[in-house]
């Protein structure tokens, strides 16, 4: 007697089986045992307990998250300073374009001065207490916020809005890293 | 394993602004799922715990990307299915290995022996383990498996069935009519 293969019963349990097979499954035992089988190992997979690991891997993520937006902000300080330039450039040529784009071209200059600042105190190498190094993931962060918000087209009196934000923060975080420096001798 | 877990949108909106306790939650409540995901399709623990962390760092760069369509642990289980796969195939591409080949037992278990599921689980081929996993416990179609790996719906289909009568041979039932 022909019975199903594995492909038929795997067919019926999914709804998918030939003519021949839905109809040789109804009259034969062994066969219904074999799909009852399948269910069963299934159910069994299903049930196998939840494994965990045995290393908890955050602070990896974390520490390469906030290296990957330490290397973005850097190219942003590249990138800022090279706007600035063109902006101030534009505006010697266009003398009407007003104070906004001189606010942001202002902007931009401070915030690049800040990233070159900051790279003195070498950022991922110096011992930070645990205070001091909340604040400066804080601050990280709500760059990092900003420099999101920089990437959506934006007005310009927003644009201006924000690059003074990221001036703010840039200065709280060279000071926190100035500070810490200076407390240890480094 | 069955994750029923709910995600305030809060704190997905927390962790799209770059938030760094919200990405933490996120990573705290889905840890497990992708671990147990990855380990039952990678061959050791080492392997699934570099899959849950390049999951996770994919989560993270690619958050907002994330719309709210559909349950996000459906969103994080794809990615950390498809660095599951890529670490496969790029294992089995050195190797020099085909993806249907069936590994050889490790030492002390034999085919047709009585050992429990697990155990006879552990010793499909990667594919093999992979495409039951995905299938069987996830819940992915055969569409989407052939789409994740890059190969036919066929292949999944037949890779399932060779599973399934694998399993079967070493779990010893394989004594009756279908023997």
């Amino acid at each position: 007697m022909m019975h199903c293969t594995m492909d038929d019963l795997l067919a019926l349990r999914a709804g998918e089986a030939s003519v021949w097979a839905r109809k040789h499954i109804e009259t034969c035992a062994a066969c219904r045992a074999e799909l009852d089988a399948v269910y069963q190992r299934v159910a069994q997979l299903k049930a196998l307990p939840a494994l965990r690991p045995s290393r908890d891997r955050w602070p990896v993520v974390r520490d390469a998250v906030r290296a990957e937006r330490w290397r973005k902000r850097q190219t942003w300080g590249v990138w800022s300073l090279a706007a600035a330039a063109a902006l101030a450039g534009v505006l010697l040529m266009r003398p009407n374009q007003g104070a906004l784009h001189a606010e942001l071209a202002q902007a931009k200059q401070q915030s690049a001065t800040l990233e070159d600042e900051l790279q003195r105190y070498d950022v991922d190498g110096r011992v930070l207490s645990g205070r001091a190094a909340a604040l400066v993931a804080d601050l990280e962060d709500r760059i990092a916020v900003i420099d999101g918000a920089l990437t959506s087209p934006t007005q310009d009196a927003q644009l201006v809005k924000l690059w003074q934000q990221r001036v703010g923060l840039m200065q709280q975080l060279v000071t926190v890293r100035a500070t810490r420096a200076r407390y240890v001798g480094l | 394993m069955t994750v029923a877990l709910a995600v305030p949108d809060v704190l997905v909106a927390r962790a799209k602004a770059g938030d760094q306790a919200a990405l933490e939650s996120l990573f705290r409540a889905f840890e497990t799922p992708v671990y147990n995901l990855a380990r039952r399709i990678m061959r050791t623990p080492e392997d699934a715990e570099d899959v849950l962390q390049e999951t996770f760092l994919e989560v993270v760069r690619s958050i907002q990307q994330y719309r709210g369509e559909g349950h996000l642990w459906g969103w994080i289980r794809r990615i950390a299915a498809t660095k599951a796969l890529m670490r496969i195939r790029r294992d089995q591409l050195r190797a020099a290995e085909p993806l249907d080949e069936e590994p050889v037992g490790r030492p002390g278990t034999h085919v047709g022996a009585n050992i429990d599921l697990e155990r006879a689980f552990e010793q499909l081929s990667d594919t093999s383990r992979s495409v039951v996993w995905l299938h069987d416990v996830e819940g992915y179609t055969h569409e989407e498996i052939a789409e994740l790996m890059g190969k036919s719906v066929s292949f999944s289909k037949s890779q399932l069935a060779r599973a399934h009568a694998r399993l079967r041979r070493m779990l010893g039932e394989g004594q009756g009519a279908h023997a």
